[in-house]
């Protein structure tokens, strides 16, 4: 949004957005932000969202579309870096096993075959914060995205992204410190983690808990975490670890 | 035969007024579809939900060939004009080769380098810290975004929407949606400052 780019607001050297509709599509106010950006020598991030079971169909489909949306970025948006964010048109989450393929075969096939492209991902979990499950939802995508090879990983929208105040810093911290976790690891041993890492959260998508407020997880005032919330913390790092991953200050 | 030039936004632009007019629904339920569905029969793509990363170089290179023949093939749609954007392959690989290889986001101590990485590489990935795009109450926006800066693993913020500016309903088009995105941007700002992170990248 070009009324963003103000003395004391965004700067060039901030990641400027522009969006492209499902699937393969655009409006022409997205076209005439975007000359803005480029013309101002902004960073631009062209953001894209597939639908898993939308438009383009299954998960080989979709994948295709994918591909096909994050070169779109860098022709018509002329884009810094593209963030994707495959999601999953039951859930609405980022994080369910079919999206997480979505983004992991996307990310393969784009760094193969033009490996200077820089690429995103942004994280929608069904939990709510102060929760196991979204801590591990958060950890399962980090975890495909840094062994893919993204370079952003963009989130954490807890609760859908679609309820007030749900969202704080823990679950980005958690999101990082298992990214840098994750960095380096074989393959193989990726794919078994996140099969098991996925298997502990998938079957409770109908009764996920849909966590606490921001006001309920922090002190607000002192902007701390309550111990509640550090509890929950320790208990998800407890279960990266058991699964054979471990961030160097755990 | 004419070099290859990279597309522009502008010449994006040009060609969605001028481009091949499809209805809306035909592209939606019949284009998408269909052409996606095609592409996987023709390189025989077949993957497999348990594996989240693929080892296999040929499902790897067929994604990226049957990727490539869906935005040539059908081009991107324009909302506005009911008109088909097209390139051809070799504007699309122009597009890609003139992508730009490194970036640095935000400034000073807190600037940070954004450039290619492997999906070997021991190097993380950036991070970038907010609610994405959630929704955040007029009260509560500064806190929300300053327990993101507060957090050193952080490197950048990306931020909420605010529900409200000064109690109004910030509606698409309306000058009270630029207040608020406004607002949004000066408070981030702060919020970074307040965690004596002046500098970092939004």
């Amino acid at each position: 949004m070009i009324a963003a780019d103000f003395a004391g607001g965004m700067r060039a050297s901030d990641s400027h957005e522009v969006s492209q509709l499902n699937e393969l599509k655009i409006d022409v106010g997205a076209l005439t932000f975007t000359a803005h950006y480029v013309l101002a020598g902004d960073i631009i991030m062209c953001e894209q969202m597939p639908i898993y079971g939308g438009y383009a169909g299954g998960l080989e489909e979709t994948t295709i579309v994918d591909v096909a949306t994050h070169l779109n970025a860098f022709v018509m948006a002329q884009a810094t870096w593209h963030l994707d964010g495959p999601i999953h048109v039951r859930w609405g989450i980022t994080t369910a096993r079919e999206p997480l393929a979505v983004a992991g075969h996307c990310a393969r096939a784009i760094e193969a075959n033009a490996p200077h492209l820089m690429l995103g991902n942004q994280y929608y979990t069904i939990a709510g914060p102060c929760t196991l499950m979204c801590l591990l939802e958060t950890a399962a995508q980090a975890i495909t995205d840094t062994a893919s090879g993204r370079e952003v990983l963009s989130g954490v929208a807890a609760a859908k992204g679609v309820a007030t105040n749900k969202t704080t810093g823990l679950e980005a911290r958690f999101m990082g410190e298992v990214a840098h976790a994750a960095a380096g690891m074989p393959l193989d041993k990726v794919n078994e983690i996140l099969d098991s890492l996925v298997a502990k959260y998938e079957k409770s998508y109908k009764t996920f808990p849909e966590g606490k407020s921001f006001e309920e997880c922090y002190d607000t005032v002192r902007v701390v975490p309550t111990d509640e919330y550090l509890e929950v913390y320790d208990e998800a790092v407890k279960v990266m670890r058991e699964l054979g991953v471990s961030y160097k200050y755990w | 035969m004419a070099l290859a030039q990279k597309v522009t936004v502008f010449e994006a632009f040009n060609r969605a007024k001028s481009g091949p007019k499809v209805a809306e629904d035909t592209w939606d339920n019949e284009i998408i579809p269909k052409t996606a569905s095609r592409l996987k029969e023709k390189y025989g793509i077949k993957m497999d939900k348990k594996v989240m990363i693929p080892t296999d170089p040929v499902l790897v290179s067929n994604l990226f060939k049957a990727g490539m023949e869906m935005l040539v093939e059908c081009g991107v749609y324009c909302m506005d004009t009911g008109r088909v954007i097209k390139y051809s392959e070799e504007e699309v690989w122009a597009s890609v080769a003139a992508a730009p290889r490194s970036c640095v986001i935000g400034e000073g101590r807190e600037a940070r380098l954004l450039t290619a990485r492997s999906y070997q590489d021991g190097r993380p990935p950036l991070i970038q810290g907010g609610p994405t795009g959630a929704p955040c109450s007029e009260a509560m926006f500064l806190p929300i975004h300053e327990s993101y800066a507060k957090e050193a693993i952080v490197d950048t913020i990306v931020d909420g929407v605010m529900q409200t500016i000064n109690g109004y309903d910030p509606t698409p088009n309306s000058p009270w949606e630029i207040a608020a995105v406004k607002q949004e941007a000066y408070q981030v700002r702060l919020a970074q400052a307040r965690a004596g992170r002046t500098g970092m990248g939004l």
